[in-house]
């Protein structure tokens, strides 16, 4: 690990002047990804601020719907009885992704930043245009079994690998921020960017700019998270889900949809959406979805099993969404978003 | 300077296979890189000299403390005088090779009388190992723990070290040494770190990257706290802050200060085992034990976890997944956890 300066800050506003004036400088919250890269010698931060300790705790209702502050731990987000009643597939899918005392560690705000799990990032030893611009991408041509099928480029192929950011993404969340030229607010899905010539930016953040809350918007219909991984606990997604449906009487009024393991950002599915728009619900009309959500996917070399397996998921997402399945769990936990997991289906008689 | 007796192993054979001091032999090392370092002063770690050295060493090279351990269990000190250096052809000779995976030679050299091994040279190995495989080496994805550069930074360094007690004057110039390192040897400073840990205040002065674990191990010396993977992978380094299940390995230290660190070390009052340690034993919930500090500070945790249902199998599979246990005492555990959750 490379030498760094840390710094605690007592206020967002000391933290961002502190960032944005040194060059190298990064926030650092509960450290679960920081950290961990830092010691594969991917991160070097000149300087930390520790941001943990800011009062950005605060889980509170906002104009009809929910603000969550940035420092609030992935565990109290989850079990919050609004959001896990209100907003399922975000407690859905958080309480679906790492560990207990990994989410007990782990911000609203760092979760979403978290960088790829693509091997050859984590590995200083190999070309990638992510951690290091213009050194090539040796997952293009190498093993990208858990690479992206849409919006990659010549320069990455990388996924993004939050599964709360998918949750985000379906239901519009939005990120409120403070930078050096003061708040924003950023609607998730522009969040992350695609990588283009310049993989190695993954957020339209600046530097300095320091996520204070996540705002989820008022919400009166039901959402899922959906994810399939390669063993059935404390596993990234292959390919996950999120379907957010808002209802009026028996048809469809408005569907939301986002894939997580397929690009470089959580991947709305615009032609689905429109497709499930103003219509009953039917398994015939989700096979159709599906087909359009991954019509325009590009598979490399290693990763095409992803498009069946992301259609049948999002078929059974939206079946248990709309309530024509019944959920495996229940909603708002880990045991609604998982997928049996390889040891699962083994273990299943047939 | 003695002539060798055999011929030098070149770099590109496959190396010859030998005993270590240890009884082993070299080729039961396969299947990862290995550094042999012929020396003639024995290493030994907990020289307090040697350790000093050592750890200006390992701050050169940036590879941070974690490695400490590896080379100190992994170390096997070979005299250039004995059998093996026979074999490789460097009898008498300070000298350096470094074994791929298969037992075949990357890299090597033979160090002049008189002179130092430098950190230069040992970057140079480094540089000499890039040339990427075919699949990227540190366990896919989802794995992760020592990538192979770290594990032969760490032990270039230790065997870097090796060469360094009583190597002399002899071409002392740095022209060689990387800036980069030396940058890195001056960069960051010791900064007072206070943990209140198991109800007691500890004041130390630490490097701002020394994560919690390591506070932990090596300078409190309460190393009942294990380290696994040290990348957040396994749960082995389990301890609670402010009540809460955390992994020690990706806390910085200086980050957990001002909360209530707990660790296994902290649960027992006295003589009297923690019922959780208690249901342990009688439900022979372990069999190396290695994990089981871990286990126990998560399940700890999880039987007052308000979000858990008790008594479900299930949950328990769920919310202690975080657990893992090579030797897959996971029924026994589960059937531990119950019991405690039942009482
Ligand atoms: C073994 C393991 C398994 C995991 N499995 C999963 C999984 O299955 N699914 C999943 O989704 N995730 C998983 N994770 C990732 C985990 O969820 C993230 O590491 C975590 O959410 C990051 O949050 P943090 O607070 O620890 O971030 P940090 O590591 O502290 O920071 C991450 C990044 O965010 C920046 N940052 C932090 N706070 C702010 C802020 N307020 N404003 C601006 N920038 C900020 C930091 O500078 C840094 O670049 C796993 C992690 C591990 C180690
Ligand atoms: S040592 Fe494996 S999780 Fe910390
Ligand atoms: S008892 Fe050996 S690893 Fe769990």
């Amino acid at each position: 690990m490379h030498p760094f300066q840390y710094q605690r800050a007592d206020s967002a506003d000391q933290a961002v002047a502190a960032v944005a004036k040194t060059p190298g400088a990064t926030f650092i919250a509960g450290g679960t990804s920081h950290v961990d890269l830092m010691k594969e010698d991917v991160h070097h931060p000149s300087l930390l601020v520790d941001v943990s300790a800011l009062p950005l705790k605060q889980i509170a209702a906002f104009e009809g719907g929910v603000r969550i502050g940035a420092g609030v731990s992935n565990t109290a987000a989850a079990y919050h009885p609004d959001i896990q009643a209100k907003y399922a597939a975000v407690s859905e899918a958080l309480l679906a992704g790492a560990s207990v005392q990994i989410r007990n560690m782990a911000s609203m705000a760092g979760n979403p930043l978290q960088r790829t799990r693509c091997p050859y990032f984590r590995d200083p030893a190999q070309a990638c245009n992510k951690r290091e611009p213009g050194s090539g991408c040796a997952a293009i041509g190498g093993y990208n079994h858990v690479h992206a099928l849409f919006g990659a480029s010549a320069a990455c192929v990388a996924t993004h690998p939050s599964d709360l950011a998918v949750a985000l993404a379906a239901l519009d969340a939005r990120v409120q921020t403070l930078g050096p030229r003061g708040p924003r607010t950023i609607a998730f899905p522009e969040l992350h960017r695609l990588p283009g010539n310049t993989p190695h930016l993954d957020t339209v953040l600046e530097h300095g700019e320091l996520i204070t809350a996540i705002d989820l918007p008022a919400f009166a219909g039901r959402s899922h998270y959906l994810k399939v991984r390669e063993r059935a606990s404390y596993a990234y997604a292959l390919v996950s889900c999120a379907v957010a449906l808002e209802m009026d009487g028996p048809t469809i009024r408005r569907a939301r949809v986002a894939l997580g393991g397929v690009a470089h950002k959580p991947w709305r599915v615009g032609p689905a959406e429109a497709l499930l728009a103003g219509q009953l619900p039917t398994e015939q009309l989700f096979q159709a979805a599906a087909k359009a959500a991954f019509a325009d996917a590009q598979p490399l070399e290693h990763n095409a099993y992803k498009i069946p397996m992301g259609r049948n998921l999002l078929v059974r997402a939206l079946l248990e969404t709309s309530g024509l399945q019944p959920l495996q769990g229940p909603a708002g936990t880990a045991f609604a978003a998982s997928v049996g997991g390889v040891a699962g289906q083994l273990a299943t008689p047939r | 300077m003695s002539q060798p007796i055999a011929r030098a192993v070149q770099t590109g054979d496959l190396a010859p296979d030998g005993v270590l001091p240890d009884g082993s032999r070299l080729s039961a090392l396969r299947g990862q890189p290995v550094i042999l370092a012929f020396a003639p002063d024995e290493w030994d770690p907990t020289l307090a000299y040697q350790s000093e050295i050592f750890a200006r060493l390992s701050r050169e090279f940036g590879s941070g403390a974690a490695f400490v351990d590896t080379a100190a269990e992994d170390w096997h000190a070979l005299d250039c005088r004995g059998a093996l250096a026979a074999q490789f052809g460097v009898a008498g000779q300070r000298a350096l090779f470094l074994l791929d995976e298969y037992g075949v030679v990357r890299w090597k050299t033979v160090v002049p009388p008189g002179q130092d091994l430098r950190p230069g040279q040992v970057l140079a190995a480094l540089e000499a190992l890039n040339s990427p495989p075919a699949a990227p080496s540190s366990g896919g994805v989802f794995g992760g723990g020592l990538s192979r550069r770290t594990f032969v930074t760490a032990t270039l360094a230790a065997a870097a070290l090796l060469l360094l007690p009583g190597c002399g004057d002899g071409g002392g110039s740095s022209d060689q040494d990387s800036p980069e390192a030396e940058a890195a040897a001056s960069g960051t400073d010791n900064i007072p770190v206070t943990l209140n840990i198991n109800g007691k205040t500890h004041r130390l002065q630490l490097d701002p990257r020394v994560a919690l674990l390591d506070a932990l191990r090596e300078n409190l010396h309460l190393t009942g706290t294990k380290k696994g993977c040290d990348h957040g992978q396994c749960g082995a380094c389990t301890v609670h802050l402010d009540g809460q299940s955390t992994l020690a390995c990706l806390t910085l230290a200086v980050m957990s200060q001002g909360k209530e660190i707990t660790t296994i070390e902290g649960l027992s009052t006295g003589e009297a085992l923690h019922p959780m340690q208690a249901a342990f034993l009688k439900h022979d919930a372990f069999q190396c034990g290695y994990c089981t500090p871990g286990q126990i500070m998560a399940a700890t945790a999880l039987v007052q976890d308000k979000n858990v249902r008790a008594g479900s199998a299930v949950d328990i599979r769920e919310a202690m997944s975080g657990n893992l246990c090579r030797c897959a005492a996971y029924p026994n555990i589960i059937a531990a956890i119950q019991e405690v959750q039942r009482a």
